[in-house]
């Protein structure tokens, strides 16, 4: 008897497991066709860290406080503090240079920024063969972060 | 002279249909599993469909390069390959494809076809010992212990439907089925038992213990690739197709039908039982080696031996 109770529950699985399958090959595939048809980026999501602009005046919100290029792990950010003509320091980069073929899209200089001046952009397409490609500077970021969707409110700057 | 340029027409006639088989098996076994797990499949290659994906992978294959493993058996290694084609080729012989269109109606053919394709065994053997690598000889060894186990119930299930046709040649099996109905109704627990083990035959999924990619690697063919590799592949195909024909012929009324010729029914008839057999590679997982072995010697062959009782026990009393 329970022999007969072993058979008739294979055959049974069985053939739900069919059954399913079978409705599966006739169902819509979810595949999407990439490179000619785009999926919509998820809101928020962090692909590459970029410089925010003011769009009131146009400069960065950067002060080169140097305190991202200290928090992040793996070193790929550098910055050179603008200096005046009697040298002394002033509040915003020379130089601001990111590179992204080290960065590991950790979010932490993000959270180090005390003024706002870092954000993550939902840009991926970002592939080259060459390093040299992946080194971004300050206006290269800050244009990279006006093409793309922002995700934080800061200074009623926009969404 | 005749007769030999025939012979010669056969073979290539065979050897196109055999490339063509395993050309079309493999673009549409990935064009299933695609679609069973939601994807699409190939698309990309070309052709209706991306058909073009086999063509791009056996010129991919032919420009590989001939690579034989340190340590190798040269001559079991380069012979595994051949070994394992060769049968998968012989059995067309007696396939009877349509009423008058059967290469050779040997009166023996049900045991030429049985004793052939267990070559394919030979094949998987030297291919596992030649290539001096663990995951082959294994690979081997469960494919031995697996081929042996199920090639028992898979005879026997088919001597029911020879002891109902009186006959040995697969033209009169095909024939007697005019008179019985397909042998499918009276033989349903031996067409079971013959479709479970030629499953088990093919070493494909349910039991596809001897190549195992998750544990062996591929199994016995772990150290092939390029052309030998293809084939492999090639025999696994065409032995996917000459089993499947079998039960056609044996079960499913052969080239019977209505309307369209023969072997038209033939033909759809056994690409049908692939299907199911791919399905069926897509659908369940892998057995262990001892339920593999509990189904084989536990359950199919005292079916398939209680089976030929029932049977003979109808002829006697009928
Ligand atoms: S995201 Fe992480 S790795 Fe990338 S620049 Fe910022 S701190 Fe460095
Ligand atoms: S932490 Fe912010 S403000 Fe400071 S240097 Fe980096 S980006 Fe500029």
């Amino acid at each position: 008897m329970a022999l007969l109770g072993r058979i008739w529950n294979t055959a049974k699985s069985m053939f739900v497991g069919h059954s399913i399958t079978l409705r599966e090959m006739f169902t819509t595939p979810i595949t999407v066709f990439y490179p000619e048809e785009k999926p919509p980026m998820e809101r928020g999501s962090r692909s590459v860290p970029v410089l925010k602009v003011n769009e009131g005046t146009g400069l960065l919100n950067c002060v080169s406080c140097g305190l991202c290029e200290r928090s992040c792990p793996p070193s790929c950010i550098k910055i050179e503090q603008a200096l005046d003509a009697k040298g002394d320091r002033q509040s915003w980069p020379e130089a601001f240079e990111l590179n992204l073929s080290h960065c590991m899209v950790c979010n932490l200089c993000v959270e180090a920024c005390p003024f706002d001046a870092l954000e993550m952009a939902d840009v991926v397409e970002l592939c080259s063969y060459q390093v040299q490609d992946l080194i971004f500077d300050k206006q290269q970021l800050a244009e990279i972060w006006k093409t793309s969707r922002s995700l934080r409110v800061a200074n009623g700057e926009r969404l | 002279m005749n007769i030999l340029l025939a012979a010669i027409l056969k073979v290539i006639g065979v050897l196109m249909f055999v490339g063509l088989n395993a050309y079309i098996l493999i673009w549409g076994e990935r064009k299933v599993s695609g679609h069973i797990q939601r994807r699409i499949g190939p698309i990309r290659v070309g052709g209706p469909s991306g058909i073009m994906q086999s063509a791009a992978d056996i010129l991919k294959l032919m420009s590989k390069e001939d690579f034989v493993p340190s340590g190798a058996d040269w001559w079991l290694w380069v012979l595994a390959p051949v070994v394992s084609v060769a049968p998968a080729v012989l059995v067309y012989l007696v396939l009877p494809i349509g009423r008058t269109l059967v290469l050779r109606n040997l009166n023996v053919g049900l045991v030429f076809f049985s004793s052939v394709s267990s070559f394919t065994l030979l094949g998987i053997f030297m291919a596992g010992w030649g290539s001096n690598n663990k995951y082959s000889l294994l690979g081997a060894m469960r494919a031995g212990a697996q081929l042996f186990s199920y090639e028992i119930p898979l005879i026997l299930s088919t001597i029911g439907v020879v002891m109902l046709a009186g006959s040995l040649t697969l033209q009169r099996i095909v024939a007697a089925q005019t008179h019985y109905g397909w042998f499918i109704f009276p033989q349903i627990v031996g067409f079971i038992v013959f479709f479970v083990a030629s499953v088990a035959e093919l070493n494909r999924t349910p039991f596809d213990l001897a190549e195992a990619e998750s544990e062996l690697v591929a199994g016995y063919f772990t150290e092939y690739s390029g052309m030998r590799w293809a084939m492999f592949a090639i025999a696994e195909y065409s032995n996917l197709f000459t089993l499947s024909a079998l039960g056609v012929t044996l079960f499913l009324g052969g080239w019977h039908g209505p309307l369209l010729p023969g072997w038209v029914w033939f033909v759809l008839k056994s690409y049908f039982l692939v299907f199911v057999g791919i399905w069926i590679r897509w659908t369940l997982p892998r057995v262990r080696i001892d339920q593999l072995m509990d189904l084989g010697w536990k359950f199919l062959f005292p079916v398939s031996v209680l089976n030929l009782l029932g049977t003979g026990l109808y002829l006697m009393v009928r």
